[in-house]
């Protein structure tokens, strides 16, 4: 098992460094750079640079080497430094503008994952063994729909009908005196409530996946021979339910542990635009329009780390849940 | 429904049927996939003909009329039945805010039928000039309402609908085809190339999708034609999407190359690629389908949400995407709740999509 | 001697599958019995409707069939009660299930569930039916383990079912199946899917703990080898209803059921002529779904009577002089004239 666990880290090393290398290169990829759009938009408020300005700057910033150069240099901070560059447009290291938010969207990812499987597991399993009723029908629909809205408009919309109803539009995660006299864990009812929109908008669309995934398999799984074993044995239908058809059915949920973060912060960096939450996601769009790569950079190599993270943890829990895998790795 | 009239089922032939004629059978019974068929079909014609069908072109704009409501058509004036016709409109302040309101007055302006409008190609072949329909001159026909340039919902929908539509097609048939390509080497020949191509696909899946989208659509230069833009958009998009199909790919490749009929085809003397091509690519084609199918509605929000972000399709063009961006607040909402008009129609596409692919793969399953 | 105990009594046992196209009526009327300690095969093509029939003892199949008809089964504790009367989810037949009556299934690989040991899942019959101590139920099933000829027990009970060869599964299933010495044990081909030497071993196993625990067992295949070897009695189903019961001995000298006959011609024989080719029943097996009226046999016939054979259906009748030893469901072939006639379906 340890085995295991160090290759997988061992090979997790050189895929980061490709990725570190495939980001950078995306994110200088839109012409010119942050001084560009620094003096565009300074010229377009009236003041003029000259070229030896324009030069001094870059040189300031280190920007007037060729790409590679920078991203050898930024890697080799981050290696040896812990130092993951500097944000133009905060003026300040960029590690501490992350620290800022990343805490938080942690915090937001996870509680949204914890809700997505704790919801959508059972309801899973209830339309598998009732399958074509009028429940798996409403559940199927509402799945559905929830993939079909784009999650953006999900959020105006739940503002907005928040905003009629209770005349609080819950923007934000935190209601303004949380903000103005700072947060304690008695706020945290405050909190989760601000929290019911951004959860409904970011995970219904992984929650109607993972339904989707739990009912297939275990209606899959519910015709397998192993099941009439059981049955024949005498065993009860909820055993045969829970033991043997959910354990096997949670092969694929498992896997997917890592893509439904992925799209947890995918969802999350739109919705979190639109509803002005205090995480990554606005971030990246703002460094991104000006250029401030590093700093795009690094959010980017964060979120990648963790999914791969992510990958590595739904892997162990995989060969963990199924003795196949495990005796695939040993002898391998 | 007299095209899929129920045949006499005799056994054998029952038993001699292909693959795909089954398939084709057991599509047209499921009910959601016969209705999502038919809605598809309208929109792609819709979209075919979206010039035609939309009174209005793209850059038709009228700023006396910015945030109209939309305009209601009537059929009697007065008591007297007049055939559909609109109101004029004039504008006047709300004394309390201040803000302009649109009220109706007793200008008759009838609706005409393959009128003549602004000029534009159909079906991009044939100069015309002919309309659906429209009103008489001076009168203004806004069926979804107008948005903050005075500009047209109603054809703005349908003509962005060509884009809504086609580039989630195109994007998923790119991804098709890498997916395949790239999947059927990587699980075929294994080894070195293998490893190659899993270690890419791995970075690439590291990456949060909607992130790369972003970063790759600040990276499309300003200026350039909207063709260029549509085609950089399509690419972005399918960029990620093929290795969700390359990874199922080559899984049955591995599982299926070991097989004996591989053997047997490798000794009678069958090339790589002919073995590749005719023996094991029908086995899976049809799951392969349903995956493609289902990869078009993420692109349809995929592309809705870059261009609601500013980065995706560019005026003049339009998508649903660029339509829904006006719609980013709330006000904008409280206030001229018909802008969320085109939700519903990418709400549509993607549940007939979602339910087509669902019923794809019903049918290709073979032991329901 | 008539008056032997029967474990089982199976009456006019019908089993219908609700499908898409209407209802389809795949066991049309069984009637058989087992007597204590005794093997009874069950012959029949695939699709002929046996698997159904013994699922339905147990009350296991799918939730679109439907039984009916009277199976009576002597519980160890209750007396003679009908199996089909109980509810397939309640708690009284699963008191039966893996105690009183087991099952053996055809593929022994996808039969245990794969996340589980072996051991482990034979533990989970013994503390369901015999004792909730660990450590005495352990005990039992390492016993029964090792009486099925499993080496090595101790270290195999710990063991996934993946690292398990086809022999050594069926011996497992085999285990947990007569852990608890039941009364009956159902065996749906159980050699099928091994291969001959190992089919044989299995063969040979089942008859020596049917000698020590004296459970009857209900022996489903469709190969006539295995049949001779294994048991006393044997009945021919075909589409549904049992066309022939007779002793195996009397069944293999005597077929008297034209569809018994065919059956019996197409078996390849040892000292047959190189030459000769295997004989095969002409067409297919019908669909049961809107059978015509009479035998089911009848378009495959030689020896139909029309105006018989397909107006009315033959019922179960003895031809053994009373004997009971002997029965088929024909009107061509209820007379002893009826074997001069016999017309050698190789060379005839």
């Amino acid at each position: 098992m340890w085995k295991y666990i160090s290759k997988r880290l061992l090979i997790a090393i050189p895929t980061i460094i490709l990725i570190s290398f495939a980001i950078f290169f995306i994110i200088q990829l839109p012409e010119g750079d942050y001084i560009s759009s620094y003096i565009s938009r300074m010229t377009s408020e009236g003041e003029r640079f000259t070229e030896a300005d324009i030069q001094a700057l870059r040189a300031q910033y280190g920007l007037d080497k060729p790409w590679y150069a920078q991203y050898f240099v930024w890697m080799v901070n981050i290696v040896t430094k812990g130092d993951f560059g500097y944000s133009f447009a905060y003026s300040r290291p960029v590690w501490s503008v992350i620290m800022d938010r990343l805490p938080l969207t942690i915090i937001v990812s996870l509680t949204i994952m914890i809700f997505t499987y704790a919801v959508s597991i059972p309801i899973g399993i209830y339309s598998a063994l009732h399958q074509y009723s009028v429940g798996d029908y409403i559940f199927t629909a509402i799945g559905f729909l929830g993939m079909a809205i784009p999650n953006f408009l999900l959020a105006i919309i739940l503002m907005y009908t928040s905003f009629k109803w209770t005349g609080d539009p819950l923007i934000g995660l935190f209601s303004t005196d949380m903000l103005q006299n700072g947060i304690h864990f008695y706020n945290i009812g405050e909190f989760l409530k601000h929290m019911i929109i951004p959860t409904i908008v970011i995970g219904t669309s992984g929650t109607c996946k993972v339904i989707r995934t739990v009912r297939a398999q275990m209606l899959d799984e519910s015709v397998k021979q192993y099941t009439l074993t059981a049955r024949a044995k005498g065993v009860s239908e909820r055993v045969i339910t829970y033991k043997y058809c959910l354990r096997a059915a949670l092969n694929p949920v498992v896997s997917g542990l890592a893509s439904s973060l992925s799209s947890i912060f995918s969802g999350s960096t739109i919705s979190a635009i639109v509803m002005n939450l205090a995480i990554q996601g606005p971030v990246l769009y703002d460094a991104l329009k000006v250029q401030d790569m590093y700093l795009a950079g690094t959010i980017l190599l964060v979120q990648a780390i963790l999914i791969i993270i992510g990958t590595l943890i739904s892997d162990i829990v995989l060969a963990a849940l199924d003795p196949r895998i495990r005796l695939a790795e040993r002898g391998a | 429904m007299a095209l899929f009239k129920k045949k006499e089922k005799n056994n054998e032939d029952y038993y001699l049927a292909s693959q795909w004629t089954l398939m084709g059978r057991k599509l047209v019974k499921h009910r959601l996939a016969r209705i999502s068929m038919f809605i598809l079909g309208f929109l792609y014609i819709s979209a075919l003909f979206a010039n035609f069908i939309a009174p209005y072109n793209l850059t038709a704009y009228d700023s006396k009329y910015m945030n109209l409501q939309p305009t209601k058509v009537h059929m009697f004036h007065e008591g007297n039945f007049e055939g559909p016709f609109v109101y004029g409109i004039d504008v006047e302040r709300d004394a309390k805010t201040k803000q302009k309101i649109y009220v109706e007055n007793d200008e008759v302006y009838k609706v005409q039928f393959f009128v003549k409008g602004s000029e534009y190609k159909l079906l991009g072949l044939f100069k015309t000039d002919r309309h659906l329909f429209g009103v008489e001159e001076g009168g203004k026909i806004f069926l979804f309402g107008a948005d903050s340039m005075g500009r047209d919902l109603f054809s703005r929908m349908f003509l962005g609908s060509q884009i809504s539509l086609t580039i989630p097609f195109v994007g998923a048939s790119i991804s098709f085809i890498l997916g395949l390509l790239l999947g059927g080497i990587s699980g075929y020949f294994g080894g070195m190339v293998d490893n190659v191509i899993q270690r890419v696909i791995e970075v690439l899946s590291s990456l949060p999708t909607i992130p790369l989208w972003m970063a790759l659509s600040a990276a499309i230069p300003a200026n350039i034609s909207v063709v260029k833009v549509y085609l950089y958009i399509t690419i972005i998009l399918s960029f990620i999407s093929w290795t969700g199909l390359a990874r199922v790919v080559r899984g049955k490749f591995i599982s299926l190359r070991n097989e004996d009929f591989v053997m047997a085809a490798k000794l009678a003397g069958v090339t790589d690629f002919k073995i590749i091509l005719k023996h094991l690519v029908p086995g899976f084609l049809g799951y392969l389908i349903v995956n493609v199918t289902l990869e078009i509605p993420s692109m349809i929000i995929g592309e809705t949400s870059m261009s609601f972000l500013g980065l995706g399709i560019r005026s003049p063009a339009t998508s649903w995407g660029v339509l829904l961006e006006e719609t980013k607040t709330i006000t904008s909402i409280a206030t001229y709740p018909w802008r969320l008009i085109p939700l519903f129609a990418v709400i549509l596409t993607v549940l007939a999509f979602n339910f087509l692919g669902d019923g794809l793969r019903d049918a290709a399953d073979p032991y329901k | 001697m008539k008056e032997r105990e029967t474990v089982i009594e199976v009456k006019d046992l019908k089993v219908n599958i609700k499908i898409d196209d209407g209802v389809l009526t795949a066991v049309r009327g069984v009637d058989f019995c087992i007597y204590k300690g005794e093997t009874l095969g069950l012959v029949g093509e695939s699709g002929c409707g046996k698997s159904l029939t013994s699922k339905a003892i147990l009350g296991i199949n799918t939730n679109n069939c439907t039984a009916s008809g009277e199976i009576i089964f002597d519980t160890t504790a209750g007396g003679k009660k009908d199996l089909l009367k109980l509810n397939p989810r309640g708690k009284e037949i699963r008191d039966i299930r893996g105690k009183q009556i087991s099952m053996i299934f055809q593929e022994p690989m996808v039969a245990f569930s794969p996340m589980y040991t072996i051991g482990s899942q034979i533990n989970e019959c013994t503390r369901l039916h015999i004792t909730k101590d660990k450590g005495k139920s352990k005990e039992l099933s390492l016993a029964m383990m090792k009486k099925v000829g499993i080496a090595n027990a101790e270290k195999r009970y710990d063991q996934y079912p993946h690292e398990f060869s086809g022999g050594m599964l069926q011996r497992a299933l085999i285990a947990m199946a007569l852990v608890c010495n039941p009364k009956m044990l159902i065996a749906d081909e159980p050699t099928t899917a091994l291969d001959v030497t190992i089919q044989a071993q299995i063969l040979e196993l089942m008859q020596e703990l049917q000698k020590e625990m004296g459970m009857a067992i209900l022996f489903i295949t469709h190969d006539l080898g295995t049949v001779a070897k294994m048991c006393e009695r044997v009945a021919v189903m075909y589409l549904g209803k049992i066309v022939e019961v007779a002793t195996a001995d009397e069944l293999y000298a005597n077929p008297r059921h034209p569809y018994t006959k065919g059956l019996m011609g197409s078996v390849h024989k040892i000292g047959a002529k190189k030459t000769e080719r295997l004989f095969s029943i002409e067409g297919t097996v019908p669909l049961a779904l809107n059978l015509p009226p009479g035998c089911g046999f009848y378009e495959r016939c030689h020896e139909r009577i029309e105006g018989v054979c397909n107006v009315r259906e033959p019922e179960l009748t003895d031809i053994g002089g009373g004997k009971l030893e002997h029965q088929i469901s024909c009107f061509a072939c209820m007379n002893p004239s009826c074997e001069e006639k016999k017309e050698d379906p190789v060379h005839g």
